[in-house]
């Protein structure tokens, strides 16, 4: 969770009838860094999910990690209930689902490998294969479609300068269609890694291009 | 009050802390008298705040409607096999976005109202299914319960009484299907999260096997008021057959959408006129979708007379759903939005049942060649009749959901389709 | 207190029906002769109602229901060919045919394929979709099945049975929606697994075919016959299909008490050695430095000569566990008529049996032969090594009278009674090991002949002729039991059922069944014997 001092374009703060920082919208006391040992148990499967520093190599699970898994573990009857947190988890420190990710999940839960594709490749949200480093999620629904939604989607098209569902050369952003991410008084949403930007219009996507670009750089 | 606008028209009950930052943070919630209704229901006993919450008439808010008492009263009285209380906090919907605002502003109230109807159906054990996208709203949540934990808010022996109940908060990972109930629970399971045949019922075999309730965030999130002040006070407001509040997402050509809390029956002119400042930029009204993207679209002409409630929108000719309004201004090029609500069904129609696997597809396939100007009339005929076979045909309502806003809007808006058909006219920009 | 019926009454099409509680309507239906149209639902498998092709009116219903998961109810009124019913069923049909391609004159499906077959039942007459299909290929998903992803009806039929019946979970549903299509973990497919050649008939269409199979030949030109898998002592119900009197490829026939609905790969793809040529067409007599081709009379004339003449010293024999259980009657009758001797037999053994978890009872069994029990029964022995070689010394060097019924003595040489008083040889073909023998006589194959095999737990089966036997072979137990009516004086058997019966009178094992008690479904034998190497 990034804690440079960016002007989302929308929260309400600018918006609508309440005076509040982008901090206290968010809930930032609440929303920080989560611990990777997942804190207490029944909040370990929340994950930031698709960290900026990926590892496709990475053990799984070590460390922290382990840990994490083992209290998720926990809170469920079957081994095979963990599978979706299980993944998302995976995902959060190698970046993407790849067969040999899922093979091993399979492998931590005692279920067969082509059954964990079977469920990887149902939900949206599993990445069959890298990502940039900012995944750009635009949401294109009736709501934000309404309010210009296609316009951003360009925007961001244009200013990444990729294709739809590519990732652009310098391994920075890929920028698909979303559907409805759930903040529809507040169009257009876009979803980038783990975090919602609302009420963003066409022309404030160069800017946030810019952010993300410097955070990039920055190492952030 | 609702966020960001906020109307004099509404009656703050579970929107009350909305954009108060303190309000998610334990010691303000239960300075505020929070976790208090849990003692009471503690006290009351567990049949007792099943019959408060049948007298209340509290619909369930997850878009079905079915009466929340009687759906819990469904669950075995003497358990022989674990319970299960599953909050479905997987807002999908088009136009939906009431159950993000009541997590990130009001966890608590959410949380004790878990806690409640988990008492209730005797289950010990509370699943908050949110979908995966939710990464700030989760975490809000899960540092909300990580306190209540710290606190005896939850888990064992919850503030003395001797009763336990565990909360976890579980996370999907992108698919609209999962906020159907029966696919909510296989996506718990950890399986693909389709549908199942019902019967059997939830609460005879549900999540893992076992009995089994489902119900939305806003549901919960009325039960702790429901329990404070009794069921016949929640009835001052609303109809005899929908009582109560409802928080009312509002999106699309108005001058300020958000969630606006009105009693139910609230009608839907004043929604728009009064409450949401009017029409954006003065243009007038097309159309409304009152109930999210599953129901019919109401033409400007249809809306003139409706009331919000269950009954009132049902008697317009739609249904009132999750109470998502969409509200369409002289610019839309309807087709475009109807094309673009079909692809949504595609994409997350979970394939088992020929009929949406194929028809929404199809559907779609064909409305983007009458949107390209390369339609004919009989493709009309078409979408009728393919709509009329996706209707009540599958296991779960996704197909009827996908055929609704064709056929009403061919029914509606036929002068758009054969505009375009006839002369590659579009009408209207977005 | 008044018992409850546990049977319903209910009306499907104006006929009233009586089933036990928790029949589902597609099944009560199939008592008054009506077969609903059905993709999903298979009775060895669970029932996911997906296909949504089962749905028939009910009276009183809002909407149309799946019969193959909703329970009859008493007094119900089910319509499965009202208008309603029949629109539905057309309209899942159409949703069916948007995508599926083409391909009847090149698939290997056609002709016995449900949704041709539906179609054109209940179908509409014209597709009314313009828009181009989707594509997914052909897919190699190992072992001996290609996929053919367009023509998937996504029924997973084929996913459910290799997770509840085979229990290795190898094939999954990938994707959602219209982009969901079957496959396998990617690079690890089905090779491993042991009976996924089931899928193949399970898969209504044609997106699941045999490598075996492929192009062979068109379901319509087949014919088929009522048979015994003869390649373990399981004894799985199979049906051969034929065609220019060859043996073209064996499916399963269901017996809920042998093999439910199934058949492992081993014997289902080991079927080549039926259709293998060098056949014996005629007897054969060697005689005075003479060898001679001779007509049956004659040749059992000579025989019947030679018998008498030779020494008095037990016999000693070898049957083979490929006889049918009237054949090995016949030759044990011949045996104690010449005065009694050993009977032995061999047979390729496993070392493992390949059971199919899911299915109880059924397994690919050690014993890779459909008849040793029926050998065992007529007093046979086994011996030799696990691979079925071996064992025969005494009777290779035998000087009295030596005998051997179907066993091909692959692994003996020319030497192979050659000291004999009197050797003869009843089988299909010659070889080295046949060289010194007297009398060559051609017999038939199982899958030539009508008889009998006794699975591995007693159970008698009957099987029919599918092939047409070469030249002037004939079945054993008619050659055997002809001689051995003419040594005792007796008529000889004209029939299978006849020869079955005399097998009865001598091994009380068999005592009482008959060939219409047996029918297509088989009895276990009496329980009062006691077999050797149990």
């Amino acid at each position: 969770m990034s804690d440079t001092p960016f002007k989302n374009p929308g929260w309400a703060g600018n918006t609508g009838e309440f005076e509040l920082s982008e901090d206290q919208v968010r809930g930032d006391d609440f929303v920080g860094v989560r611990p990777v040992g997942g804190s207490h148990p029944s909040g370990a499967a929340t994950y930031p999910y698709m960290l900026p520093g990926k590892d496709p190599e990475a053990a799984l699970f070590e460390g922290e990690y382990r840990e994490r898994f083992e209290k998720i573990l926990s809170r469920y009857p079957t081994k095979q209930a963990a599978l979706l947190p299980a993944l998302g988890l995976a995902q959060e420190v190698r970046g993407h689902v790849s067969p040999q990710t899922m093979d091993r999940v399979a492998e931590l839960l005692d279920l067969a490998p082509a059954y964990v594709r079977g469920v990887a490749t149902f939900y949206t949200m599993y990445n069959k294969a890298p990502v940039g480093r900012y995944l750009v999620q635009v949401c294109t629904n009736i709501s934000c479609n309404l309010c210009g939604a296609d316009d951003v989607l360009a925007a961001f098209l244009r200013y990444t300068d990729t294709e739809l569902g590519e990732t652009s050369e310098d391994g920075n952003f890929t920028v698909v269609e979303a559907e409805c991410l759930a903040a529809c008084g507040f169009p257009t949403c876009v979803q980038i890694n783990s975090r919602y930007f609302e009420n963003v219009g066409p022309a404030d996507v160069p800017g946030i291009i810019e952010h993300l670009k410097a955070e990039a750089a920055g190492g952030a | 009050m609702a966020y960001p606008y906020v109307s004099d028209r509404e009656v703050r009950v579970l929107s009350r802390n909305f954009g108060d930052p303190m309000a998610r943070r334990l010691d303000t919630y239960v300075e505020r008298g929070g976790y208090q209704a849990l003692k009471k229901a503690f006290e009351m006993g567990q049949d007792k705040v099943i019959d408060e919450v049948k007298t209340s008439g509290l619909r369930g808010r997850g878009g079905a409607g079915f009466p929340t008492g009687v759906k819990w009263s469904f669950m075995p009285k003497e358990p022989t096999k674990p319970h299960y209380l599953l909050c479905n906090a997987d807002e999908s919907e088009p136009g939906t976005f009431k159950d993000r605002e009541l997590i990130r502003w009001d966890p608590h109230q959410l949380l004790e109202g878990c806690l409640i109807a988990a008492y209730a159906i005797r289950a010990k054990h509370v699943y908050v299914y949110c979908r995966g996208e939710f990464f700030e709203t989760t975490q809000i949540l899960a540092k909300a319960l990580e306190d209540a934990y710290a606190k005896g808010y939850a888990g064992k022996d919850i503030m003395g009484s001797g009763v336990d109940i565990d909360v976890t908060v579980h996370v999907g990972a992108g698919a609209y299907i999962c906020g159907e109930e029966t696919g909510l629970m296989n996506s718990l399971e950890g399986r693909r999260g389709q549908p199942r045949v019902k019967p059997p019922f939830p609460a005879a075999v549900g999540a893992f096997g076992m009995p089994s309730t489902v119900n939305n965030v806003e549901t919960l999130s009325a039960v702790p008021h429901i329990v404070t002040h009794g069921g016949q006070w929640y009835r001052q407001w609303g109809t005899e057959k929908s009582p109560g509040t409802k928080l009312f997402c509002v999106s699309g050509h108005v001058s300020k959408p958000g969630n606006y809390e009105l009693p139910l029956g609230f009608p839907l002119t004043d929604l728009i006129e009064d409450v949401c400042g009017g029409m954006r930029g003065g243009k007038a009204l097309k159309a409304v979708i009152p109930g999210g993207s599953s129901v019919p679209i109401l033409n400007a002409e249809e809306c003139a007379d409706c009331a919000l409630d269950y009954e009132g929108v049902q008697a317009a000719g739609s249904q009132l759903g999750c109470a998502s309004v969409i509200v369409m201004d002289e610019g839309t090029d309807i087709v475009k939005q109807v094309r673009r609500m079909v692809q949504f069904y595609m994409h997350e129609s979970c394939g088992q049942c020929t009929p949406c696997r194929e028809g929404t597809a199809w559907m779609t396939k064909v409305l983007r060649r009458i949107e390209e100007g390369r339609g004919t009339e009989d493709d009309l005929d078409t979408l009728l009749q393919m709509s009329r076979q996706m209707t009540g045909t599958t296991i779960c309502v996704l197909s009827d959901s996908a055929a609704a806003p064709v056929v009403s809007s061919i029914q509606k808006f036929k002068d758009e389709y054969l505009a375009l058909i006839r002369r590659g006219e579009r009408v209207g920009a977005a | 207190m008044a018992d409850t019926p546990n049977t319903v009454t209910l009306t499907i099409d104006g006929q009233e029906v009586v089933v036990p509680k928790g029949t589902t309507i597609l099944e009560a239906a199939k008592r008054v002769g009506e077969q609903v149209p059905h993709y999903c639902y298979h009775p060895g498998l669970s029932s996911p109602a997906m296909c949504r092709l089962c749905l028939v009116e009910v009276e009183g219903a809002p909407k149309p229901m799946p019969s193959c998961v909703t329970q009859v109810a008493e007094g119900q009124v089910v319509k499965t060919q009202s208008d309603l019913a029949l629109e539905m069923r057309e309209g899942v049909l159409e949703f069916y045919l948007v995508n599926h391609p083409l391909d009847c004159p090149i698939c290997d499906m056609s002709g016995e394929c449900n949704l041709q077959d539906y179609v054109h039942q209940e179908g509409r007459k014209h597709g009314r979709s313009k828009e181009p299909k989707r594509v997914f290929g052909r897919d190699d998903f190992g072992g001996d099945v290609l996929f053919y992803g367009d023509r998937c009806v996504m029924c997973t039929r084929c996913v459910r049975f290799m997770n509840e019946v085979e229990e290795d979970s190898r094939l999954c549903v990938v994707e959602r929606g219209n982009r969901s299509v079957i496959d396998t973990f990617f690079e690890k497919g089905l090779e491993g697994t042991y009976w996924h050649g089931n899928i193949v008939d399970l898969c209504p269409v044609g997106a699941l075919v045999s490598k075996d199979f492929l192009y062979k030949a068109r379901a319509w030109d087949l014919d088929h016959t009522q048979s015994v898998c003869p390649n373990c002592s399981q004894g799985c119900n199979i049906d051969l299909h034929t065609r220019d009197n060859l043996v073209q490829r064996l499916k399963p026939r269901e017996n809920l008490e042998v093999n439910g609905w199934w058949m492992c790969d081993y014997g289902r793809l080991n079927y080549e050695w039926i259709n293998h040529g060098h056949r014996l067409e005629a007897p054969v007599v060697r005689g005075g430095g003479n060898v001679r081709a001779m007509g049956w009379s004659e040749a059992l004339r000579a025989l019947l000569d030679a018998g008498a003449a030779a020494p008095d010293k037990p016999v000693r024999a070898v049957v083979s566990p490929y006889a049918s259980n009237e054949d090995l009657g016949a030759f044990a009758a011949l045996v104690e008529e010449l005065g009694g001797g050993d009977i032995v037999y061999r047979c390729a053994t496993a070392e493992d049996e390949v059971p199919l978890k899911g299915y109880p009872g059924l397994a690919r069994r050690r014993e890779l032969a459909p008849n040793c029990k029926g050998a065992e029964l007529v007093g046979a022995k086994r011996v030799g090594s696990a691979d079925g070689r071996g064992g025969l010394e005494g009777v290779a060097s035998h000087d009295g009278i030596v005998l051997v019924l179907g066993d091909a003595l692959a692994d003996q040489d020319a030497d192979f009674g050659k000291g004999a008083a009197l050797y003869v040889y009843v089988g299909q073909r010659g070889g080295p090991a046949t060289d010194a023998a007297d009398f060559l006589l051609p017999a038939t194959s199982f899958a030539e002949q009508e008889g009998t095999f006794t699975s591995f737990r007693g159970r008698v089966q009957r099987f029919w002729p599918g092939l047409k036997p070469p030249g002037a072979a004939r079945p054993a137990w008619l050659v055997l039991g002809a001689l051995v009516a003419e040594v005792t004086g007796g008529a000889a058997p004209r029939s299978a059922a006849d020869s079955f019966a005399r097998l009865g009178q001598r091994v009380p094992a068999f005592g009482g069944l008959t060939y219409e008690e047996l029918g297509t479904r088989g009895a276990l034998v009496n329980e009062t014997v006691t077999l050797s190497g149990d």
